[in-house]
C-alpha cells in the first residue's frame, strides 16, 4: 500500500511542476500557433540558470527564481524578436523545422558552455529534509517546496491571462490576430510577450526541477515530449487544461512505482519480470499518441 | 509501356537542369575511380543515404504536405531485420530487405491508419511520439540486443560476399548504394506523374476541394507513407550491413528523423532535385565541419551550432529551400 501511495504522492509533486512548464508551451501555442521545439531546452536553461545562480551566490536554490524568471522572460522575447518572427511567415514544414534547429543550437550552445557531465544542487536549507506523512510515505521537502511554488507561480499565470487587460489582448490576439490588431491592440508585441511568459514560466519550473533532478545538456528532448502530452491532454491552448493534465502525466511517469505495487500484492509472477522502469517514459509518449487519436480536442481544449 | 516512359522521361525539366543533373550523375559514376581519401568516399555513401531517405520523405513530406518527423522508425525496422536475419539465420540481404520492407510497411499501415486522422501540428508531433515509443521498446528487447545494439561480425564471412552485402572496401557499398539511388530518382519521377501524385498534390493544395474531387484523402496519404517508409526502410537494410553495428540510439533516434526531414526541406520539398540538394549539401557540411571543428579539445558541439545556425537561417529566410531561391531566379530572369 504505502508503494502505491507514496507513488502517487510523488507523481502528483511532479505532476505540478511538469504542468508549470507544460504552461509555456500552452500559452505559446495558444497565441500564435506554433509548436515550440526547443521548449525542454528552454527548461534546461531555466536549469542551469538555477543551479548556477545558486552555486555563484551560495544563495538558498528556492531564492534564485526571479533570477531564472528574468533570464526566461529575456530568452523568449529574444528569441521571438530575432527568430521566431520570421518564421511565422513561412509554412508550418518551416516552423517546426526552425525551432527543431533553435533545440540544437540551445542544447549545444550548453553543452560548449557547460560541459556534458551531470551537474545537480547538494546544498539549501531544504536538502535531506522530509517529512513523513504516515503510512509509510516520506515526501522530501524539496519536492514538496518546487509542488506549492508551482502551484503559486500557475496561479500568477492564471491570475494574468483572466484577470488583467495585457491578459485579456492575449487572449484577443489568441482568438483573431487581424481582429485584435484592428482594435488598436499590438499583435506583435502581444506575441513577444506570449513567449516572454511562456519562457518564464518553463525556466522556473526548470529552477524548481533542479533542485531533485541533476541537469545536463541533453535533458531537453524528454521534457518537450513530456510537454507536448500534457499540453494535448489538457488541450493546446488551454491554461487549467494544462494544470490537471499535468498531474495526470506526473501520475503516468509513476508507473513504474504502481505497477511494483500489484506485483508485491497480488504476488504476480510475470509482472515482476516486466524491465518497467525502462518504460518509464514509453507511456508518456504513448499517452499523447492515443490522446490524439481518441480525442484531438484534449480535456479543455477549444483549438482545433 | 506507358508507366516504363513516364519513368523514363524527365523531358517536362528545363533542359539545363538536365544537363547539370547528367554532368552530377557521371561524377557519380567516376567518384570511386578518381584518388580520393577514406574520408570522401564515406561521406559519399552517407550523401546517397540521406538523399534515399529524403527522396523518400519527399512524397508523403514534399509532394502531400504532411510533415513526417517519425522516419526513424522505419530506418530501425529495416535495419534490425536485416541484422537479426543475418546473424540468427544467416539470411542474406537480398532476401531480408525485402521481408524488412514489408513489415515496415506493414507497421506504417497500422499506425498510419490513425495517425492520418490528424493535421499539421498534431500529426507532426504524433509521428514523433511513435517512433520514440517504438525505440524505447527496442532498447528493453533482448531478442535484438536491447540497448547495446547488435554488430555484424564480418569475420565469419569472406568478403566480398555479394549475397550478405560484406564487403572489405567501401567501393562496393558505393555501386551498391548508387544503384539504388538512380532507382529512386526513377520511381519519384514516375511517382510525382502518376495519379497518386497528382492525387497528393491537390490535398496539399486544399483537403476539402480534393475530397470533393472525389480523392479518398486519408487512403492516399497512407498509400505515400507506405511509399515512403518502403524507400527509408530499404536504406536502413544497407545501413545495417554497411556499418555493421547497429544501436536504437543511432538508427532510431529522434535527430535521425528530423535529419530526413531536413534533407528534403533545405534542398526544397515537393520537387525531384530538392532532396539530393539537400543531402549534397548538408552531409558533406555535417561531416567535414565535424572532422574540422569538432575534434579539437573544447570545442565540443560547435559544428552542431554552425549546423543549427544554418537550419534557423534556411527556415527563416527561404522555408522553399534551395531549389526556391533557383526557381525565383528564373521567374525574375524570364519576367
Amino acid at each position: 500500500m504505502d508503494i502505491l501511495v507514496s507513488s502517487l504522492a510523488a507523481g502528483i509533486l511532479i505532476g505540478m511542476v511538469l504542468a508549470l512548464m507544460a504552461l509555456g508551451l500552452t500559452i505559446i501555442f495558444g497565441v500564435m500557433d506554433i509548436v515550440n521545439f526547443a521548449h525542454g531546452e528552454f527548461l534546461m536553461i531555466g536549469m542551469y540558470a538555477g543551479l548556477l545562480t545558486a552555486q555563484s551566490t551560495g544563495m538558498d536554490p528556492i531564492l534564485t527564481l526571479p533570477v531564472a524568471a528574468a533570464v526566461g522572460f529575456l530568452l523568449g522575447v529574444i528569441c521571438y524578436f530575432g527568430f521566431v518572427k520570421f518564421l511565422l511567415r513561412g509554412p508550418m514544414v518551416a516552423q517546426l523545422l526552425g525551432t527543431f534547429g533553435l533545440m540544437l543550437f540551445l542544447r549545444n550552445l550548453a553543452l560548449l558552455v557547460f560541459g556534458s557531465e551531470d551537474k545537480g544542487l547538494h546544498h539549501g536549507i531544504l536538502v535531506g529534509k522530509s517529512f513523513d506523512v504516515g503510512m509509510g510515505v516520506i515526501i522530501p521537502a524539496t519536492k514538496l517546496a518546487a509542488a506549492g511554488l508551482s502551484v503559486l507561480a500557475f496561479l500568477a499565470v492564471w491570475i494574468l491571462m483572466n484577470r488583467t487587460k495585457i491578459g485579456k489582448a492575449l487572449t484577443a490576439t489568441a482568438l483573431d490576430g487581424q481582429g485584435a490588431r484592428y482594435m488598436g491592440i499590438p499583435t506583435e508585441r502581444m506575441n513577444a510577450l506570449a513567449w516572454g511568459i511562456g519562457g518564464t514560466s518553463v525556466t522556473v519550473a526548470g529552477a524548481l526541477l533542479v533542485n531533485f533532478w541533476s541537469v545536463n545538456p541533453f535533458v531537453g528532448i524528454l521534457f518537450t515530449m513530456i510537454a507536448f502530452a500534457i499540453v494535448a491532454l489538457g488541450g493546446f491552448g488551454s491554461v487549467p487544461g494544462a494544470f490537471f493534465a499535468g498531474l495526470v502525466v506526473g501520475i503516468i511517469t509513476e508507473i513504474p512505482g504502481i505497477w511494483d505495487f500489484f506485483t508485491y500484492t497480488f504476488n504476480f509472477e510475470w509482472m515482476a519480470n516486466v524491465p518497467m522502469t525502462s518504460f518509464k517514459y514509453m507511456w508518456v509518449y504513448l499517452a499523447y499518441f492515443v490522446i490524439m487519436v481518441v480525442r484531438p480536442r484534449g480535456l479543455f481544449g477549444w483549438k482545433h | 509501356m506507358e508507366t516504363l516512359r513516364n519513368t523514363f522521361d524527365f523531358s517536362d525539366f528545363p533542359r539545363i537542369d538536365l544537363m547539370v543533373a547528367g554532368f552530377v550523375a557521371i561524377f557519380l559514376v567516376v567518384f570511386p575511380l578518381v584518388p580520393h581519401s577514406s574520408f570522401a568516399m564515406a561521406t559519399m555513401i552517407q550523401f546517397l543515404m540521406f538523399s534515399l531517405y529524403g527522396m523518400g520523405w519527399n512524397t508523403i513530406g514534399g509532394y502531400g504536405g504532411q510533415v513526417d518527423l517519425g522516419k526513424a522508425q522505419y530506418v530501425g525496422i529495416g535495419a534490425y531485420t536485416t541484422a537479426v536475419m543475418l546473424i540468427r539465420w544467416d539470411v542474406p540481404f537480398w532476401f531480408s530487405m525485402p521481408i524488412g520492407v514489408c513489415l515496415a510497411v506493414g507497421w506504417s499501415f497500422i499506425i498510419g491508419y490513425p495517425l492520418f486522422r490528424l493535421t499539421g501540428h498534431y500529426f507532426a508531433i504524433a509521428t514523433i511520439a511513435t517512433s520514440l515509443v517504438l525505440k524505447d521498446i527496442f532498447e528493453v528487447w533482448d531478442f535484438v540486443g536491447a540497448a547495446r545494439g547488435l554488430e555484424i561480425s564480418p569475420i565469419k564471412y569472406s568478403p566480398p560476399d555479394f549475397l550478405r552485402l560484406i564487403f572489405k572496401e567501401d567501393i562496393y557499398y558505393y555501386y551498391i548504394i548508387l544503384g539504388f539511388f538512380f532507382l529512386g530518382i526513377l520511381y519519384v519521377n514516375w511517382f510525382r506523374k502518376s495519379r497518386l501524385g497528382f492525387q497528393l498534390r491537390s490535398i496539399k493544395d486544399n483537403e476539402e476541394v480534393a475530397q470533393s474531387l472525389g480523392i479518398n484523402v486519408h487512403w492516399a496519404k497512407i498509400k505515400t507513407y507506405a511509399i515512403a517508409t518502403a524507400f527509408v526502410s530499404l536504406v536502413g537494410s544497407f545501413h545495417a550491413c554497411y556499418i555493421k553495428n547497429i544501436e536504437p540510439e543511432d538508427t532510431m533516434s529522434l535527430d535521425l528523423s528530423i535529419l530526413i526531414a531536413l534533407m528534403a526541406m533545405l534542398g526544397g520539398a515537393g520537387s525531384l532535385w530538392g532532396p539530393i540538394i539537400g543531402a549534397g549539401v548538408l552531409i558533406p557540411l555535417k561531416s567535414y565541419l565535424k572532422e574540422w571543428l569538432g575534434a579539437k579539445a573544447g570545442l565540443v558541439g560547435i559544428d552542431l551550432i554552425f549546423y543549427s545556425l544554418i537550419i534557423m537561417v534556411v527556415s527563416a529566410a527561404e522555408p522553399r529551400g534551395i531549389w526556391g531561391i533557383v526557381e525565383k531566379i528564373r521567374r525574375r530572369k524570364q519576367v
